[in-house]
């Protein structure tokens, strides 16, 4: 074989030619080329069977010839080398290659040639791709190779096109002629680039080799405009590429096999020991690399057809499949693509697709949302999946998850909307957050292990001198000492130290956000529920109309519902959103029957007839076969019936606490709650079907109401908030739940002014004004102002306004809502001594990377525990005191109770511990610290002592909620630019 | 890390107001650290280490710390409140940038700063008078911070033994959220350019001021001039972070001057350098998700 003989005899002969003079080397080469000639045109394959001894002496003069060629030197000023000349002169290739056509075209004959020009292309001294005698044959070759072929042959084409692939990307003036050439052959135009997309998706070395190639003629496609517009609308790159992933993704593990509870996401050891897995990574990946260097016309392509050809047509139905298994590994596998990928671009298509995409019409997002209340592994699944979407610091996602429930304002008291931007001086917050430290973890009673080990560095780093020797007089005899070193929590300055590195990250991140969020950028007046439903409507009619601009194959818009006042679909969306697992409402039989007997669904959505056909298509190139995603049709429905099944039966037996309460006191809690949830079904009933707003009923307004509140432009909103609940499909459900919601206000209103409600109005009376004198020069400043007796000009009475007006019943149509989100991130939280340690861990993280963000609406919401909410919206603070309540009460009546927590935080410790060796990505000091710890040897505690383990974890969480609040009145207050 | 709190975040934000906020007019008394320990980098927020020579002051519970017990908090978190109350403080002073004072926290303790101020007109102009500002430990449920300069300047309001100046005229009562410590430095400043000589401290001077103007004056250029003579004396106390003056070194301080001045220009460099780890598609103005104009298409 040409190619193995001259790769082993290469060197010496080298050596030998090295010593040659150039009119040596050219008389030889003349001399074995009319030795080939000879032979060529007296065996003529075609009338005499060539012998293989004649074959092998071709071989052998051919072997001889390339090396010559390869070796000489290019001539003057960049002319051809005289062995060169003579090449293109001769047409030697071309007689060459069509000798071996001649010859049986056997893929060992196709071997050798595709050897002998990645030999010759890849080591030559000189460019010999300018030349058309060179190129012609060579373009012959590949397309003769390009039919059905043996895998060695399949290799060593992708290699001499990743070969070919370079050659262009160093020297751009040989791509002019890769297209003409090609287009002298008849074949299809850029044929280098045409064969390499069968092997796209390909596994292993020739896989990568493939897509290596392709990346070098994406980022070319970038600076040539020539290039970018052949692949995008000539060749099927994009849509193989994309339906590519569809194909890949079928072959992936319907359900997986999860190792252990604990388990939530799918670590880089756990996808590893997935071939498909790694595989279907591996194309999205080159995806991402596409997008990244290729032109923008096929990154906008590529992108549509991911998100046409698999994100809805694939991943969407997975996401709604049947049994909780596989709803749960899709989730998983979403989690992992979200994560893999890192190119702004096609991050905003799976983004948009998890936050706009309407799967049967409802909202992605509400799915995902609603099933971070399972009880099952499908929930911790989904709250690991929203921890990586909050990472991402990304405006649009807040937004949808949060923020956009925030912007009105109306969550809070009127009279709040001023403190949403106050600071907090004095950590007022932070003390009343740690303030719920339950007895039983008070750093006083019991100090846990890590806090000792902390002790014994603190007092390491001061000296051997005793404490006396510390307290220093300064001449004027005035001594400024502060702290305790025994009772500091310094396990505390870690979680101080994380604030800052985590607010400082996400505020430097969200500096490319469009709005601060402070209650004032976007202007609240401008979001009141009605009018954000209008702009919603119209984003999204601009959503589905605008990206067709450069879109190839624009998707028909999906049908919309119909816009009636049918009752079917409102039950349908009851059950989707009955998030029942946190003392929902129990479904009565007439809704069940409502259930059954509701009209057949709509179609689901369809993908235009070239996408199918296209995703078929290029399924069979990579898969041969895959099965279509069958009816999902009533999987949604099934699924929710299970899951609240289920969740009910475990709400029933998980809910001790419940039954102590009075009877009264219960039905009043949930009357609330489903309200609050009816109010959620409603909101987002009206969102999903853009139910027009026109809707008849008619508001009866008092005209005593009126004038309490009479031309402030609240009085506005609070009639938009209460026409736009009066949107439901069905008056007469509008009817009941005002109804119910009139009498749960007063209820609600006269217990709050009973009880809490004085404490609200006496921190609404503190003083939180930041009297900001800009300074001047001529010192005119008036001190009284400072000084106590000066009578207050600016007493905020605004909250009395805010008082008055929640007991009257203006306001009392308008449920002020945080959304869905936080609704369930609360309610599992509530159930923090129930949950799994792993569940608590992710729900903490959470919620702890979400009190991060800067933005005062999110701030102010999360850890201002001065803040005064409207009496049915559930606060991160109210939840976090009713679980200390119910931790005194557990601590109260179990006698062991201390002696557990000591255990669990051994636990913990060793947990943490051994995750930090296993990681080696911890602080450096926390290692150090962790190294001097002798391995604890407690009690063991089972993990099944959810209580215990939570109420550790809650005590940490208090603190490490505390630092942020305080590192957040450092951080956010000073200016950016210092 | 380090772990001693009561500094580490104090000296950061010092740092930078020292670096950014220099006026050139002052320049030739070019306030220095001494024995200052590594300066992080600009902008950069980390903890800087331990000098070697400074040892954190801690002493047992103060009675206030378990006083706050009372308030539903833990006293063992009294002492976070604490810095964190002075930071928040010291980050408002920064923000009112209160012509010709400079403070910064002590290494040794956030209740102690030390101060300079620089009187630019008026009777006492030319005056460079450095103080300190002593804040109680109970801080900001207790007495108003206490001013002393250093050397106690001839004035009405200054006490012409410790050097004291009257504050607690101006605060009768420390009120919490209502008060600020940057409203004692602007006061600190006034008094040198509105004097008052009611209730003096220094009973002479206030008289001087009602009777004898011309004496007064004088008594006040030799007060200055004692001031400026002692600007470059070795720091009152002994404290890594405490104020110093040198005279003009080109080797040292033509760098430093140099680089107050590229600082101005530092946040458009920083921000095209910088990686933005954040995502937006949302339109200004908006509140719709990917509602930029270049967005790729999508469905």
């Amino acid at each position: 074989m040409v190619a193995n003989g001259n790769r082993d005899g290469r060197p010496g002969e080298a050596l030998v030619l090295k010593g040659l003079d150039p009119e040596t080397c050219m008389i030889v080469f003349k001399n074995h080329w009319a030795q080939v000639v000879k032979i060529l045109e007296k065996h003529d394959p075609l009338r005499s069977n060539t012998s293989s001894n004649m074959a092998s002496a071709v071989q052998n003069y051919v072997e001889h010839i390339l090396f010559l060629l390869m070796e000489e030197d290019a001539g003057q000023a960049g002319a051809m080398g005289p062995i060169l000349e003579f090449v293109v002169m001769e047409n030697v290739m071309e007689r060459l290659f069509l000798w071996s056509l001649r010859r049986q075209f056997t893929d060992d004959m196709k071997l050798e040639q595709l050897k002998m020009y990645e030999m010759i292309v890849g080591q030559a001294r000189q460019p010999l791709l300018h030349h058309k005698p060179v190129l012609r044959p060579l373009m012959m070759l590949l397309s003769s190779c390009s039919g059905t072929a043996g895998p060695e042959v399949e290799a060593e084409l992708v290699s001499l096109l990743n070969q070919l692939c370079c050659v262009l990307a160093k020297d751009q003036s040989v791509l002019e002629l890769f297209f003409h050439t090609s287009e002298d052959q008849g074949a299809a135009n850029f044929l280098i680039f045409s064969l390499l997309i069968p092997f796209i998706h390909r596994e292993g070395l020739v896989g990568q080799q493939a897509r290596d190639a392709l990346l070098l003629i994406m980022s070319l496609s970038a600076e040539n405009q020539r290039v970018a517009q052949h692949i995008a609308e000539n060749t099927y790159f994009c849509p193989v590429l994309a339906t590519g992933l569809s194909g890949l993704y079928s072959s992936l593990p319907t359900k997986l096999e999860v190792p252990g509870e604990e388990w939530h996401c799918l670590h880089r050891e756990d996808w590893l020991q997935m071939p498909t897995l790694v595989q279907f990574l591996n194309s999205l990946e080159f995806c991402n690399a596409v997008i990244q260097v290729a032109h923008p016309n096929i990154r906008d392509q590529l992108v549509s057809y991911i998100y046409n050809g698999f994100l809805v047509p694939v991943l969407a139905p997975a996401l709604h499949k049947l049994t909780l298994e596989e709803v749960m590994t899709t989730t998983a596998y979403l989690d992992l693509f979200v994560r893999s990928v890192s190119e702004p671009v096609l991050l905003q298509t799976f983004l948009s697709f998890i936050l706009l995409h309407r799967h049967e019409n409802v909202h992605i997002l509400d799915t995902l949302v609603s099933r971070i209340n399972t009880p099952f592994q499908l929930g911790t699944v989904s709250l690991a999946l929203f921890q990586t979407l909050i990472g991402l610091y990304c405006e649009d996602v807040m937004l949808q998850l949060i923020l956009r429930y925030l912007i009105p304002c109306n969550h809070m008291m009127l009279s709040q909307r001023r403190v949403v931007k106050e600071r907090d001086f004095y950590s007022v917050s932070a003390a009343k957050i740690l303030a719920l430290t339950p007895s039983c973890c008070s750093p006083e009673h019991s100090p846990p292990p890590l806090r000792q080990l902390d002790s014994i560095l603190w007092s390491k780093g001061t000296d051997n001198s005793t404490e006396e020797t510390f307290l220093e007089e300064d001449g004027s005899g005035y001594s400024c000492v502060i702290g305790s070193e025994i009772y500091l929590d310094v396990n505390y300055l870690h979680y101080l130290y994380n604030a800052r590195l985590g607010i400082s990250s996400c505020t430097r991140a969200c500096q490319v956000w469009s709005a601060p969020y402070d209650g004032e950028d976007p202007p609240p007046e401008e979001y009141q529920p009605s009018a954000l439903e209008e702009a919603g409507a119209r984003g999204r009619q601009a959503q589905t109309v605008n990206p067709k601009r450069s879109h190839p194959h624009p998707r028909p818009r999906p049908p919309c519902p119909p816009q009636t006042t049918d009752p079917a679909p409102t039950n349908q969306l009851e059950l989707e959103w009955d998030d029942s697992y946190d003392a929902g409402p129990v479904v009565s039989p007439e809704a069940a029957a409502a259930e059954s007997s509701r009209p057949p669904q709509l179609p689901a959505a369809e993908p235009p007839k070239h996408i199918q056909e296209m995703r078929r298509t290029a399924i069979m190139l990579v898969k041969g076969s895959y099965i279509e995603e069958s009816d999902f049709q009533d999987d949604v429905m099934v699924y929710d019936l299970v899951a609240k099944k289920d969740a009910r039966d475990t709400v029933d037996c998980r809910r001790p606490s419940r039954e102590t309460l009075p009877e009264s006191e219960e039905s009043e809690i949930d009357s609330n709650l489903n309200l609050e949830e009816d109010h959620f079904k409603e909101s987002s009933l009206q969102e999903k079907d853009e139910v027009p707003l026109s809707n008849g009923l008619s508001l009866p307004l008092h005209p005593t109401n009126m004038e309490v509140t009479k031309g402030s432009k609240e009085v506005k909103a609070h009639v938009a908030d209460h026409n736009s609940n009066l949107q439901s499909p069905s008056a007469e459900v509008g009817d009941d739940l005002m109804g119910q919601y009139e009498e749960l206000i007063r209820t609600l209103g006269s217990d709050e002014t009973g009880t809490g409600g004085s404490s609200h109005v006496k921190t609404v009376d503190k003083e939180f004004r930041n009297p900001v004198v800009t300074p001047m020069e001529e010192d005119e400043v008036d001190f009284s102002s400072f000084s106590v007796d000066t009578p207050e000009l600016e007493k905020p009475h605004s909250s009395l306004f805010g008082t008055k007006l929640r007991s009257g019943s203006t306001r009392s149509h308008s449920v002020p809502f945080t959304g869905p989100f936080v609704s369930v991130l609360l309610s599992r939280l509530e159930n923090m001594l129930d949950n799994s340690l792993h569940v608590n861990l992710l729900l903490t993280g959470i919620l702890a990377q979400l009190a991060a963000y800067p933005q005062p609406l999110l701030q102010s919401f999360l850890l201002n525990t001065n803040m005064v909410f409207q009496p049915s919206v559930r606060s991160l603070y109210q939840v976090l005191a009713s679980l200390k309540n119910q931790i005194e009460q557990q601590a109260s009546t179990k006698k062991d109770f201390p002696e557990l927590i000591t255990s669990a935080q051994h636990c913990l410790l060793a947990r943490e511990s051994s995750l930090k060796d296993s990681r080696e990505c911890s602080p450096p000091e926390a290692g150090r610290m962790m190294k001097s710890s002798p391995p604890p040897q407690p009690k063991t505690i089972s993990l099944a002592r959810t209580e215990v383990f939570a109420t550790v974890l809650f005590t940490e969480f208090l603190k490490e909620l505390a630092a942020i609040a305080q590192e957040h009145s450092i951080l956010s207050h000073v200016p950016m630019e210092e | 890390m380090n772990l001693n709190p009561f500094w580490s975040m104090s000296t950061n934000t010092g740092r930078k107001r020292s670096d950014g906020e220099e006026q050139s007019g002052e320049q030739q008394q070019q306030q220095q650290q001494r024995a200052s320990p590594a300066r992080p980098s600009f902008g950069k927020k980390q903890l800087p280490s331990i000098p070697k020579n400074a040892v954190p002051v801690t002493k047992p519970a103060s009675p206030a710390a378990t006083a706050q017990l009372a308030n539903g908090t833990h006293a063992s978190y009294g002492p976070f409140y604490l810095e964190y109350s002075l930071l928040a403080e010291f980050t408002l002073v920064i923000k009112q940038k209160l012509p010709g004072i400079y403070v910064q926290p002590s290494y040794k303790s956030a209740l102690m700063w030390f101060g300079v101020i620089f009187i630019r007109h008026g009777l006492y102009q030319d005056g460079v008078f450095k103080f300190t500002v002593y804040i109680p430990d109970n801080y900001p449920d207790g007495e108003c911070p206490r001013v002393v300069f250093d050397i106690p300047v001839f004035h009405p309001l200054v006490d012409p033994v410790s050097g004291e100046l009257d504050v607690r005229r101006a605060f009768t009562k420390w009120r919490r959220n209502h008060n600020h410590i940057w409203q004692v430095l602007m006061y600190a400043r006034t008094v040198f350019y509105k004097i008052n000589t009611m209730e003096p401290l220094n009973p002479e001077a206030a008289v001087l001021y009602d009777k004898d103007v011309q004496l007064f004056k004088s008594k006040v250029v030799d007060s200055v001039k004692l001031c400026n003579s002692h600007l470059f004396d070795q720091p009152k106390m002994d404290d890594p972070y405490a104020i110093s003056f040198s005279s003009w070194n080109p080797a040292i301080h033509d760098e430093a001057k140099e680089r107050m001045f590229t600082h101005k220009r530092r946040p458009e460099d920083h921000q095209k350098g910088l990686q933005v780890s954040g995502l937006s598609w949302v339109k200004p103005g908006s509140t719709q998700p990917f509602s930029k104009d270049d967005n790729p298409p999508q469905s």
